[in-house]
């Protein structure tokens, strides 16, 4: 299963996205957005947007990346979640995804972006580990445990959208992780790191194939990048988990 | 001054005939911040020739000549003191941008710390970026892969009240502005910061340090020197245009701060990390293609400097056409072109067959080129613009320089030592907790992502999950396929080096040692970077010399070799010196990650030891400095120790029976097993009776050297007893940091209360 891993100026989370994907048993390349012809994107089955600072977020985060793809390869794009495959942002892939209107997508693919990663409530970039819950079974999640822990660094996480398209999204069941206190409770500051509506942090579009998440599950996929490896023992990082699940619920599906 | 036009933008100008006068005129209009002594010698080589020279060859050679690019003042000092500590695995040390040092059979690190403090203090958020900016292209020239950087900052007070001079900013806005500008550009660019100080004294009120560093990693056989040692390699200038921006840089890191500094704000760079970023990828895969044949960053001194030093280096000549180099601004006059810092730009020597190569490249990644001209089998540099000649000289004359053996005065403070009424212990502990050195700098850390690129296997801030304290050192993994880390500190101790410069040096490469061994790493190599005030006082260049000598004396004793560094004289304003400050980035290898050690307690019931020796040494202790109490008597370093301890504390961790270790710095004893407690959530019991007669400020709050606390379980404690030169102290356990010394209890703190003084001290300054 091919993946597709966006590059422009200022993309900088390919190389560990690509390791993750590798390890996962996919077939990761690098696809710089220079050399990105329509047509092009046929040729995979999968596209991931890896995190970064695309054009330095001099704009909105995301804005540019998302308008250079939508300048050239629109269609192709609508096509590609219309048949299905699976999308994937992180970080600013996430603000990409947003920007182009596939999350959070409540219909389907909408012309223009439905909601925003707005500047966090602290009001600055923030580099800590956080903890997740599973709301949503999805390909992306479905083979991932109740709670896990990924780090964040971001300064555009905060999810906002109009009080309409959050009621769609939670009856939808869209949101498939919110950040949560160590306990398990509600989680103030820094717990939700940037004050995410509903405590947002990951969604899905209503077709189930595009999925965008603030924090990075690249960085967590062996069990040393983690914080606590001399604490807690796994075997592989919480990140792996999700790069599993979409090995699982895709490839394995396949051949079954 | 006489000047005649010669053509568009170039003049020849009348040196040959000049008075002293004169010279001077020309020296200061021109901005070139020589000394007459320099503009003679530069006005005998001229008359030599029989002929005056261009404007642009009095830029090359005032450019060549200034203390930034030829280190006139401290080279001979440091090949005295620092240079040729001998070590199997160095390879590259002291010659090109960056040092290189063996990691493994087929794997080298690289790395160097470097200054960028004049700019940061003018202008601190474009001085600070453009200084990371700087130190990640002196790594990639080597044909590494940055995988870490370091910030250590040094800053008046946060909440200093003097009034100001003219021109100078305060603290506070100082400080916020190049924590943003680190985190601008180093996020951006996609590297982590994973270790830096953040240090307040009142002496750096009128000139900051902003000091950088970066790690990389390279491939024993994709290392690419910063030389050209072959005629007819063509010379391509690759990335960022030229343009104005930070003409007379060098000159101005080699002038003291003062009320106009502000107008010099054109010698500041301006980063762009989202050019850096691309052109990093176009670097790396060139040299991975092998199409690069010598590569060199342009930063201080611009075009000038690269190309001098890169032929200079290989025994060649070069001829340029400056009007092939790509301009931001149309009008540029030649000698500005050669001088500009502008950034994001490199050198690269590529030979003919495959210039087409490197061109398809940079088109992907969106980066520009521009053959400049190529290097020619003489000694001579030769520039042409608009197809006349305009500047030809012998290489050696414009690069090599000159050099001084600055008189120096060594000072001697008498050795006091005031002795305080005792104590109440707990007030102390937690005024401690609170100082601005010694508080949590989460704040500043959290804005770095030290987290790209995945490697970071020991982080900054270490502990249970939100609850993490100091880390001594950060751990890199930089290769996917072996267990083998990098660990990377930064330390500094200008409090010590104030009173004593030797002893500061000792203090400060022992404290490198203690931070690299708390996480399990043995110390393997140092960058250097050396700030100080003015040159030209005898007793400034008497607290360089001794730093040197103490940092030459320490290392070889350890056999730690320099293996590449900065020095940055004039950081000076207004009459004030700074102290002189010596910052080490400390590099050690962790044979196998998987046993690296962190700060934070683990478990209830672990036994606790102090390693090495208290004594009764306070000059220069954050307790001191609290109390307004004044002492010259130093904390000295036994080297011999040194070297043991970290020995035994390493065969200790190699066995694993080492949970957690800190090193004893700043606060002493008492702030140590605070920031342990802290990050473990746990606290502990400790009776400090083995320490011996003594009175207990002592005891808590004493700086000496070569002290370790470790934490052991139970199990294990023989074992360890048997390794490791040490006294039991206590035991982990309870919500509280209770400490007495025998019957007398000293004090017992809540976890609660500590967090919160050493969690909110400087959140009110920054933010």
């Amino acid at each position: 299963m091919k993946v597709a891993i966006l590059q422009m100026e200022g993309t900088n989370c390919e190389e560990e996205s690509y390791i993750a994907f590798k390890e996962s048993g996919f077939e990761p390349e690098y696809l710089h957005i220079n050399l990105l012809k329509k047509g092009m994107l046929e040729n995979y089955d999968m596209i991931f947007v890896p995190g970064g600072f695309s054009s330095g977020d001099y704009v909105r985060a995301g804005a540019i990346f998302a308008a250079r793809l939508k300048a050239k390869v629109w269609k192709d794009l609508k096509r590609f979640v219309e048949e299905g495959k699976p999308v994937m942002g992180v970080c600013n892939g996430f603000q990409v995804l947003i920007e182009l209107g596939l999350l959070p997508g409540t219909d389907g693919i909408s012309e223009e972006p439905e909601a925003a990663l707005a500047t966090n409530e602290s009001n600055r970039f923030e580099c800590r580990w956080v903890y997740l819950k599973k709301f949503s079974d999805t390909i992306f999640s479905k083979h991932v445990g109740d709670k896990i822990t990924l780090p964040v660094a971001h300064a555009e996480g905060r999810f906002l959208a109009d009080k309409k398209t959050i009621e769609k999204i939670e009856e939808q069941n869209q949101v498939v992780f919110r950040y949560i206190a160590p306990d398990g409770s509600r989680p103030d500051y820094p717990w939700n790191p940037n004050g995410s509506v509903n405590d947002i942090a990951a969604l899905v579009n209503s077709y189930g194939n595009v999925f965008g998440i603030m924090p990075h599950p690249e960085r967590a996929f062996f069990w040393y990048q983690h914080p606590d490896w001399n604490r807690v023992k796994r075997e592989r990082g919480d990140g792996w988990q999700i790069f599993n699940s979409l090995f699982r619920e895709i490839i394995e599906a396949k051949n079954r | 001054m006489n000047l005649k036009k010669i053509m568009d933008e170039v003049y020849e100008i009348d040196l040959v005939n000049a008075s002293d006068e004169e010279l001077m005129e020309i020296n200061k209009e021109m901005g070139l911040a020589l000394s007459l002594e320099e503009m003679k010698k530069m006005q005998a080589f001229f008359r030599s020739l029989g002929r005056n020279p261009t404007d642009l060859e009095i830029h090359a050679i005032a450019q060549g000549w200034s203390e930034h690019c030829s280190y006139k003042s401290s080279k001979p000092v440091l090949r005295k003191y620092i240079f040729g500590i001998e070590s199997k695995e160095a390879m590259i040390v002291m010659q090109d941008d960056a040092g290189v040092v063996e990691f493994d059979e087929n794997y080298a690190y690289v790395f160097k710390i470097e200054s960028h403090n004049h700019p940061s203090a003018v202008e601190p958020y474009g001085g600070a970026a453009t200084g990371v900016g700087g130190i990640i292209r002196d790594v990639l020239n080597m044909g590494a892969k940055p995988i870490a950087l370091v910030d250590p900052l040094f800053f008046a007070p946060p909440d200093y009240g003097e009034k100001l001079n003219p021109g100078i900013k305060h603290p506070r806005y100082l400080l916020n502005g190049v924590v943003a500008g680190i985190r601008d550009y180093g996020n951006r660019v996609g590297i982590p910061t994973v270790a830096g100080i953040t240090y307040f004294h009142e002496d750096y009120v009128n000139n900051i340090l902003v000091n950088a560093g970066c790690l990389g990693i390279v491939r024993k056989d994709k290392i690419v020197r910063s030389r050209v040692d072959k005629e007819g390699v063509k010379l391509v200038m690759v990335g960022g245009r030229t343009g104005r921006d930070g003409i007379h840089g060098v000159n101005f890191a080699s002038k003291i701060l003062d009320e106009k500094s502000e107008e010099e704000k054109q010698a500041v760079q301006l980063g762009n990390p989202i050019l850096k970023e691309p052109l990093i990828h176009l670097v790396l895969e060139a040299n991975e293609m092998g199409i690069i044949y010598g590569m060199k960053d342009l930063g201080g001194g611009g075009l000038g400097s690269v190309v001098g030093e890169m032929c200079h280096a290989g025994g060649v000549g070069a001829e340029i056409h400056l009007d092939q180099v790509l301009l931001k601004e149309k009008d540029m006059a030649p000698w500005e072109i050669w001088v500009s810092e502008s950034q994001e730009r490199m050198l690269l020597a590529v030979e003919e067959e495959n210039i087409d190569k490197l061109q398809d490249l940079c088109k992907k990644w969106d980066v520009e080129m521009s053959v400049i001209g190529e290097t020619k089998n003489d000694e001579n540099l030769r520039i042409f613009w608009k197809g006349r000649k305009i500047l030809d000289m012998p290489l050696e004359f414009v690069t090599a320089g000159v050099e001084y053996e600055r008189k120096y005065k060594t000072k001697r403070m008498k050795k006091m030592q005031e002795i305080l009424p005792e104590p109440k212990y707990r007030e102390v502990f937690l005024r401690l907790l609170s100082s601005y050195n010694i508080a949590s700098k989460e704040w500043i850390i959290r804005q770095y992502d030290h987290e790209v690129q995945g490697r970071t296997v020991v982080k900054p801030m270490q502990g249970l999950i939100g609850y993490e304290t100091h880390g001594d050192a950060a751990v890199i993994k930089p290769l996917h396929h072996s267990w083998k880390g990098l660990a990377v500190t930064t330390v500094a101790n200008p409090h010590i080096a104030k009173i004593n410069p030797y002893y500061g040096s000792l203090y400060t490469v022992d404290e490198a040692v203690r931070n690299l061994v708390s996480v399990g790493a043995k110390p393997h190599a140092f960058s250097d970077g050396l700030n100080f005030g003015n040159p030209e006082e005898e007793e400034i260049m008497g607290e360089f010399v001794e730093s040197c000598k103490g940092l030459g004396d320490a290392a070889r004793a350890l056999g730690i070799p320099y293996v590449s560094g900065n020095v940055s004289f004039y950081n000076e304003a207004f009459g004030k010196n700074i102290p002189p400050t010596v910052v080490l980035m400390a590099i050690g290898i962790v044979n196998d990650i998987r046993k690296a050690v962190t700060a934070d307690f683990k478990r209830e019931g672990n036994t606790i030891y102090l390693v090495g020796e208290t004594k009764e040494e306070m000059g220069g202790s954050e307790y001191y400095r609290i109390m307004d109490a004044k002492s010259t008597v130093v904390p000295k370093v036994d080297l011999e120790e040194t070297k043991n301890r970290s020995e035994e504390i390493l065969k200790a961790m190699d066995e694993s029976l080492v949970e957690s270790c800190h090193d004893v710095s700043n606060g002493g004893l008492a702030v140590a097993l605070a920031e342990m407690a802290l990050g473990g959530s746990i606290g502990a019991e400790i009776d400090l009776s083995s320490l011996g007669a003594m009175r207990d400020d002592f005891k808590l709050f004493s700086e000496s050297p070569t002290r370790w606390v470790c934490e052991v379980r139970e199990e294990n404690s023989e074992e360890f007893e048997e390794i490791v030169k040490s006294k039991r102290i206590g035991v982990v356990g309870g919500e509280t940091l209770k400490i007495r010394d025998g019957e007398r209890w000293l004090f017992n703190v809540h976890l609660n209360i500590m967090r919160e003084r050493w969690k909110n001290a400087l959140k009110e300054y920054i933010g």
